[in-house]
């Protein structure tokens, strides 16, 4: 087994989930994540990269096991402290999971609506993340009227305007077009480069191949491979 | 401490858009909570209105031995000495109220000056009061002194004069606690009409609230429009309850004012002071917040 590092922004030890008497999703995980590391965490759909993910992100605790995330231990955690460990995490699903019900720029103030910041400093914040990801002049569009890329790009703004130590994200390119899906990528690398430690969840080999400086490859709720291996 | 000042009023003013999004569900929700609020509003202006005419009068009962027109002078000073005597611990004041005194203080009384003008003589007994001293089942020992008294002799009449009083006390005793249960069906039906509209919102929000705790919102984040929502819609149905009360009050004093002319007298039903109509209203406001609460917590588990 690995040596974990004590330092780790991410550090994983015998983690084991699974829901209710089902079966493991996730079996004897093991693995840590450097700060400002750039990350693939591949596999087959319902190996468990989903479930791997909403760990990191606090939205789901081990069975059994040791999470820790950013300093902190996610199984001791008490459920009034878990928000707090979420803002430090963004968090990018599969399903964007935006609000139809209002702008793009009222999408992304919410992260900082609900940390108590002003107004003005919500929408400043909000419009640096947006022109970040590119979407500059869409603010009062509603996210019904942008594409799959924009949406996604919208998601990605929502998920950074509160300056997250991690960055994690489901299939962010499932469903787009080469170019989108690079110009997306490029905007995780560019987070990436000013020190966000970003763990992505792919099943595609090109964009691993392009962009992966390690990969962990996850099948049947194992790693198939020694975990921190250096695959790319 | 800014940032939480900053998250309540973010919460207050989602719960006024969430409240003008749907404007007929939430008049028609205020409106039902009002209705029911108004019916313990409306009897608590009857009790008030009506209890200080109980206060006025003494409710411990006061015995007046009527002697026969005909009695000697000497026999009222007898009869009260016989009853302080007799009955000392059972009566705590007696006094002896002579015909020619009665007859002066009607006489002051334009109503019966007249008819009193043109009377030959006295027509009133000599009489004597007994106040009873307060204590344990005092109807029924007045009742009981009342018959005893009846049989002395130049006794014409014993008149238990606080009957009515004691009674009108009891039936408002009864209205009181009729109104407490009033008061708590309404309850029920404040908090059971919030706790649906806000299972309702939360279902609604779902999508929102999932994504609000995706970025870190704490629970109390989640929970706070829905505890405002309470709380306001509490308030606003206090409010509205308040506003249906005086206006039901119009129609049942103009028929009350007929009745009371009709006994000579002034009489009309008012709302409850001013604090009272407060406390309503925070009242209202915290049930509705409470079961906001409740019902929160109950649907939000996703």
């Amino acid at each position: 087994m690995c040596q974990l590092s004590s330092d780790a922004m991410i550090q994983f030890q015998h983690v084991f989930k699974s829901y209710g008497r089902g079966r493991n999703i996730l079996a004897d995980i093991n693995f840590d994540v450097a700060a400002g590391e750039f990350v693939f965490v591949s596999g087959p759909s319902g190996a468990g990269k989903s479930t791997l993910l909403k760990l990191i992100g606090g939205l789901e605790l081990p069975s059994r096991g040791s999470v820790q995330v950013n300093g902190q231990r996610l199984e001791k955690m008490t459920a009034r402290a878990r928000p707090y460990l979420r803002r430090a995490v963004g968090v990018i699903l599969q399903d964007t999971h935006l609000l139809f019900d209002r702008t793009a720029i009222a999408n992304v103030t919410l992260p900082l609506t609900v940390t108590g910041h002003s107004h003005a400093q919500a929408q400043a914040r909000a419009r640096a993340a947006l022109d970040k990801v590119g979407l500059a002049g869409r603010e009062q569009a509603n996210p019904i009227e942008l594409s799959g890329g924009e949406q996604q790009r919208l998601a990605i703004a929502r998920a950074i305007v509160n300056r997250p130590a991690i960055l994690i994200v489901d299939e962010p390119t499932a469903n787009l077009d080469h170019d989108t899906a690079t110009r997306i990528m490029n905007v995780f690398r560019d987070f990436n480069q000013v020190g966000v430690t970003t763990l992505i969840a792919s099943h595609d080999q090109a964009l691993m191949a392009q962009y992966a400086t390690r990969t962990l490859r996850i099948d049947e709720g194992r790693f198939s491979d020694v975990p921190g291996v250096e695959l790319a | 401490m800014n940032a939480l000042l900053r998250q309540h009023r973010y919460a207050f003013f989602v719960t006024l858009r969430r409240l003008a999004a749907h404007p007929f569900s939430s008049l028609a929700n205020i409106m039902v909570m009002a209705m029911a609020l108004a019916l313990p509003l409306l009897g608590g202006a009857i009790l008030l209105s009506v209890q200080p005419v109980t206060k006025q009068v003494s409710v411990t009962p006061e015995l007046t031995v009527f002697l026969n027109v005909e009695a000697p002078a000497q026999a009222a000073p007898a009869i009260a000495q016989r009853i302080e005597s007799e009955h000392g611990q059972a009566v705590e004041d007696v006094r002896v109220i002579r015909r020619d005194e009665a007859l002066a203080q009607l006489r002051n009384n334009p109503a019966w000056s007249d008819a009193l003008a043109v009377l030959p003589g006295n027509p009133l007994p000599d009489a004597v009061v007994a106040r009873m001293a307060a204590g344990d089942d005092l109807a029924a020992r007045a009742a009981q002194l009342a018959a005893g008294m009846q049989t002395w002799e130049h006794v014409d009449r014993v008149q238990l004069d606080s009957d009515w009083v004691q009674r009108l006390e009891a039936l408002l005793r009864f209205a009181r606690i009729g109104l407490i249960f009033l008061g708590l069906c309404v309850a029920v039906v404040v908090l059971a009409t919030v706790f649906n509209t806000v299972r309702m919102q939360a279902l609604a929000q779902r999508e929102e609230i999932a994504v609000a705790r995706l970025v870190g919102a704490t629970e109390s984040f989640v929970r706070r429009p829905f505890l405002y929502l309470g709380a306001v819609s509490g308030a606003l149905s206090g409010l509205a309850a308040i506003g249906v009360a005086a206006l039901l009050l119009v129609p049942l004093n103009a028929a009350l004012l007929g009745l009371a002319q009709s006994y000579g007298a002034e009489f009309a039903l008012r709302l409850p002071p001013a604090f009272i109509l407060v406390l309503a209203v925070l009242i209202a406001a915290a049930l509705g917040a409470a079961s906001a609460r409740w019902s929160v917590t109950r649907n939000t588990r996703f």
